[in-house]
């Protein structure tokens, strides 16, 4: 009975040993690996990480990221064409999504461990040896155009938004542009681009490889050996320039016939999760506008107590949605930026609502957030992050976030030093880092030239309300705001129609207007 | 650093939980069924999965229920006067409760309930959880000027959708192909009585006399916590709550006797859309009939069916197509989608539909092509039960139109006994012209 214990121990800590020479192991290759072995769970996730995204594109050839990835994920590899591997995928309910952001693009699947051995031959060959073919070359980039000249500017106003403010904020920036290109440089993408692309950027020294779940022992080695077949190099450390912040209010308002008004706001941030104000930062961002939850203020003043909207949200990087209401992973970038969303509202209230938001802006800076919400925030914060990691996927990309940002284990980090931190820290990361009278605002209404009118002359915005027993306090608060003085010079409003984004780089020229 | 993610990774190694798929019964786990004498059914299953409980709440009434004329999206606003308060708990303290807790919470309506769900850490939270839900839906106060306030965010969230064309292809359609049943109308319901919302206090107060009662409502739990303790928590707590006893008849939808269509014109560029529809079955875990459609709609029109590949891959004629087979209580509408590029495709797309499914009357589905479908269905049911909160999502979505989680089995059981003439004999019955509703979607020139 003894021996059989030691040999057991024995065997649990040879085990230990190859787990842990197993994890976070740089290979021979450039390759770099994150494994996360779970030899119970019946699913395996799988995921292949660039370090390489929008902000690569070549000049004038914006999109060419995007296009060049999504060949791999729907384009067929050299052995199958696109229909036979929807074909082999269907049976064992598989995919291989691909997401791209500024500096990162993910390959992405989950499987069933039955299906791992198919599932990984047919992924391999569509990363390593894609088909690049010329009809899916032109279905893909027809999507792209498609999304760029019409679903973008005509059927998602909230997402319209985000994207004019992020080309306010991005100009002659790698950032400045969508993740798609623009109209003209889609336009003039061929395949030989995409091909050159892929040998280039699809390399050893730029891919992570990371794998979680019920994976056999051997499968990670062999996943590692395969990729090692890739060209060793690796894209030159990006260097972006110094991000440019506005100097006082400046608006993009593209016009379009809507009843409902959207608008987002912010402007680039200097510290990114690498950076220890971070924490206290982030308890005061997520105060001031946690994503769909009762928590935030903005949430609380502008639709709770006076039901303006949907929601009303600050971020302090950039935010896209996952699972649930948690933040998605893998959107890592080198440079960040706070951001205040105002779900479509009434043209009727828009000016009131801007005014509104920028006013409790000013107030979170000057007078910090409150004692009593303080305590209760980072509470929220140590529990609510426990939440972030339930699937496989999630768990992977934590780990290679963490990564990223020179963490272990950021979420541990973050449930390790919030407790620890004080609310002078918080006031203090408030004052450094934010600001109310420097902002990059767009805004997606009708009749924009009027609304162009209103800002200059501060005209007062009063709203009314159809409860008529509006609490007093309310009311009074109301009068304030109603009058609150935005100083916006009539040169820093460009007001731009709709369905002329998008065709080119950067934001707009006012021309269109004229001529209309 | 190394030594550091390890650990976690072994920690994770103990504490993820075995899913085995292919024992007889698709849903692996464990479920428990109990019912309160007041009516109230709890649904319980425990997991050995850690921290995480997913506590659900669900109410059987949607928009099915807003039967009577300016009521529609009414299921919908009462969701949101859920998160109102009580005179024990108010809002700010329910809120403060819930960020403390660090909850992930949040309701959501649909044709048929109303489900709020509160997904927290800790099993030693689960009585406060209990507690403070079940004051929730007990004990609801919320006066005329609270309403009055909230009704106009019915409003912000209809406009927060409203630059979707698809949502209103939506709306035209289920207008359009229903005459008397209350799925004519979507849950966030038709603007004018969204306006109306505000003058609705007295029939809110009706409306949760009605349906917010233990025997129109499920407690659904799934996660780390021990069962007999939850159900002595949900006795202790639940009890008092006084069954409604009301008996909702919905309007029975006549046969359609004649093919309808109908167009809109979108503002504004924007891809063309059609979708084709037909009154369909309602939900059944016994009858063929709508497991039989689910397959076809999968065989038809699934990513790796004939007519995808042909329209989106090969000749690119389409953006993408989809069927939408929803399960309902009442007969809802089979609709095939198609996003289209070009306008002048839309009649060469309608077409390819119509052909597409005079195949599936005419021929058998070959055997080989079923079992696929069976085995993605299968393999698609285990992604989402990796979790304890999608295993909550997607046992929510079974025990509201039955109220027994044992339905997915039977329904699983349904689909592997499902044979190609079953599959031909249901397209026979239901893709009939005179039940078809064809509504066409296209964009204007640029404004």
């Amino acid at each position: 009975m003894k021996k059989r214990n030691r040999y057991k121990i024995l065997v649990f800590v040879l085990g230990l040993i190859l787990l842990i020479s197993a994890c976070g192991k740089k290979p021979a290759s450039n390759i770099s690996t994150e494994l996360l072995p779970l030899e119970d769970n019946p699913l395996v996730c799988i995921k292949f990480i660039l370090n390489v995204g929008s902000a690569d594109d070549p000049a004038g050839k914006e999109g060419l990221s995007a296009l060049t990835f999504r060949m791999l994920s729907e384009g067929g590899s050299e052995e199958y064409t696109y229909k036979e591997i929807s074909q082999i995928f269907y049976p064992i309910a598989a995919y291989l999504d691909m997401q791209i952001d500024k500096e990162m693009t993910v390959f992405s699947g989950i499987i069933h461990k039955d299906n791992l051995e198919k599932y990984y031959s047919i992924i391999k060959n569509m990363l390593l040896n894609p088909g690049f073919r010329e009809e899916d070359f032109i279905r893909i980039k027809t999507d792209h155009l498609n999304f760029l000249q019409k679903t973008l500017v005509n059927n998602m106003d909230e997402q319209f938004g985000k994207e004019i403010l992020n080309l306010m904020m991005y100009s002659e920036h790698p950032y400045g542009h969508n993740e798609l290109g623009t109209v003209k440089s889609v336009k003039s993408l061929t395949l030989d681009d995409v091909k050159n692309y892929y040998e280039n950027h699809f390399v050893q020294g730029n891919l992570t490889i990371g794998i979680a779940g019920g994976y056999p022992a051997e499968f990670s080695k062999k996943v590692l050996s395969d990729f090692s077949a890739l060209p060793p190099g690796k894209t030159p450390e990006r260097t972006l320039p110094e991000q440019q912040m506005p100097e006082g209010l400046h608006i993009v308002i593209a016009d379009k016939n809507t009843p409902a008004t959207a608008i987002s706001m912010g402007f680039p941030i200097s510290i990114t999760k690498s950076h220890p104000d971070f924490f206290a930062l982030w308890i005061a961002a997520s105060h001031f506008g946690e994503h769909r939850q009762h928590l935030s203020h903005l949430f609380q003043k502008i639709r709770e107590e006076r039901g303006q909207n949907y929601g009303d949200y600050a971020y302090i990087e950039h935010f896209i949605e996952g699972r649930g209401k948690f933040p998605a992973t893998n959107y890592c970038r080198q440079q960040q930026y706070f951001s205040i969303w105002i779900r479509p509202l009434s043209n009727s209230n828009r000016h009131f609502v801007l005014r509104q938001a920028i006013r409790e802006l000013k107030i979170l800076i000057e007078e910090g957030i409150p004692e009593e919400r303080f305590e209760l925030t980072k509470k929220y914060l140590i529990n609510y992050t426990k939440l972030y990691t339930q699937t496989l996927d999630e768990r992977l990309g934590w780990q290679v976030d963490s990564r990223y940002y020179g963490y272990k284990d950021f979420l541990e980090e973050a449930r390790e030093r919030i407790p620890k931190i004080k609310i002078e820290e918080v006031n203090a990361a408030i004052k450094k880092y934010l600001n109310y009278k420097n902002l990059y605002i767009a805004i997606i209404t009708q009749d924009a030239g009027s609304f162009k009118e209103d800002l200059v002359a501060n005209t007062p915005s009063p709203i009314t309300y159809s409860n008529p027993n509006m609490p007093e306090d309310i009311l009074r608060e109301d009068l304030i705001i109603q009058e609150f003085p935005l100083d916006i010079k009539p040169e820093n409003i460009t007001t731009v129609k709709a369905e002329d984004f998008f065709k080119e780089a950067g934001v707009p020229s006012e021309d269109s207007m004229r001529a209309s | 650093m190394v030594k550091n993610i390890c650990t976690a990774s072994i920690v994770l190694a103990f504490l993820s939980f075995p899913l085995v798929l292919w024992s007889s019964d698709v849903f692996p786990y464990d479920t428990r069924i109990e019912k309160l004498e007041n009516g109230l059914t709890v649904v319980s299953v425990p997991l050995k999965n850690p921290h995480i409980i997913s506590y659900y709440t669900i109410v059987r009434s949607g928009s099915r229920n807003e039967i009577e004329p300016g009521k529609s999206g009414f299921a919908h606003f009462f969701e949101h006067m859920m998160f109102k308060g009580t005179k024990n708990i108010p809002r700010e303290k329910y809120d403060d409760f819930l960020t403390e807790l660090g909850a992930g919470t949040n309701g959501y309506t649909s044709d048929d309930y109303t489900c709020y769900f509160v997904v927290f850490a800790g099993r030693e939270n689960l009585e406060k959880v209990v507690k403070t839900e079940a004051d929730r839906f007990i004990n609801l106060y919320y006066n005329e000027e609270m309403l009055k306030t909230e009704a106009p965010v019915i409003e912000g969230e209809y406009y927060s959708s409203v630059s979707n064309p698809g949502r209103r292809l939506y709306e035209t359609l289920r207008h359009e192909a229903f005459e008397k049943h209350s799925y004519k109308h979507t849950t966030l319901g038709y603007l004018e009585d969204i306006q109306d919302m505000p003058n609705q206090f007295e029939y809110s107060k009706l409306y949760k006399k009605r349906f917010y009662a233990p025997d129109n409502s499920i407690i659904l739990v799934v996660g780390d916590y021990d069962h007999e303790q939850l159900i002595e928590y949900i006795k202790k707590y639940y009890g008092v709550w006084e069954p409604s006893n009301y008996e909702l008849i919905t309007p029975v939808e006549p046969p359609q006797e004649k093919a309808k269509r109908s167009h809109y014109k979108w503002p504004g560029q924007t891809m063309p859309r059609i979708a084709v529809a037909f009154h369909g079955p309602a939900f059944s875990d016994e009858k063929i009939d709508k497991a039989a459609l689910d397959l076809l709609a999968e065989i038809g029109f699934s990513r790796s069916s004939p007519l995808y590949q042909r329209l989106v891959i090969e000749e690119q004629k389409c953006l993408s197509i989809y069927a939408d087979f929803p399960d309902r209580r009442d007969p809802p509408l089979l609709t095939f989608n198609a996003v289209v590029k070009q306008e002048e495709d839309l009649p060469y797309v309608e077409q390819e539909i119509f052909t597409e499914l005079e195949y599936y009357k005419n021929e058998p589905i070959p055997e080989d092509k079923l079992e696929e479908v069976k085995s993605n269905m299968k393999y698609s049911l285990a992604r989402q039960l990796g979790t304890t909160d999608g295993t909550a999502g997607v046992l929510a979505f079974y025990v509201n139109l039955t109220t027994d989680p044992n339905s997915i089995n039977r329904l699983f059981d349904l689909y592997q006994k499902t044979t190609p003439q079953n599959i031909q004999e249901m397209a026979q019955k239901y893709f009939t012209k005179k039940n078809s509703t064809v509504v066409t979607l296209s964009g204007g020139e640029e404004q």
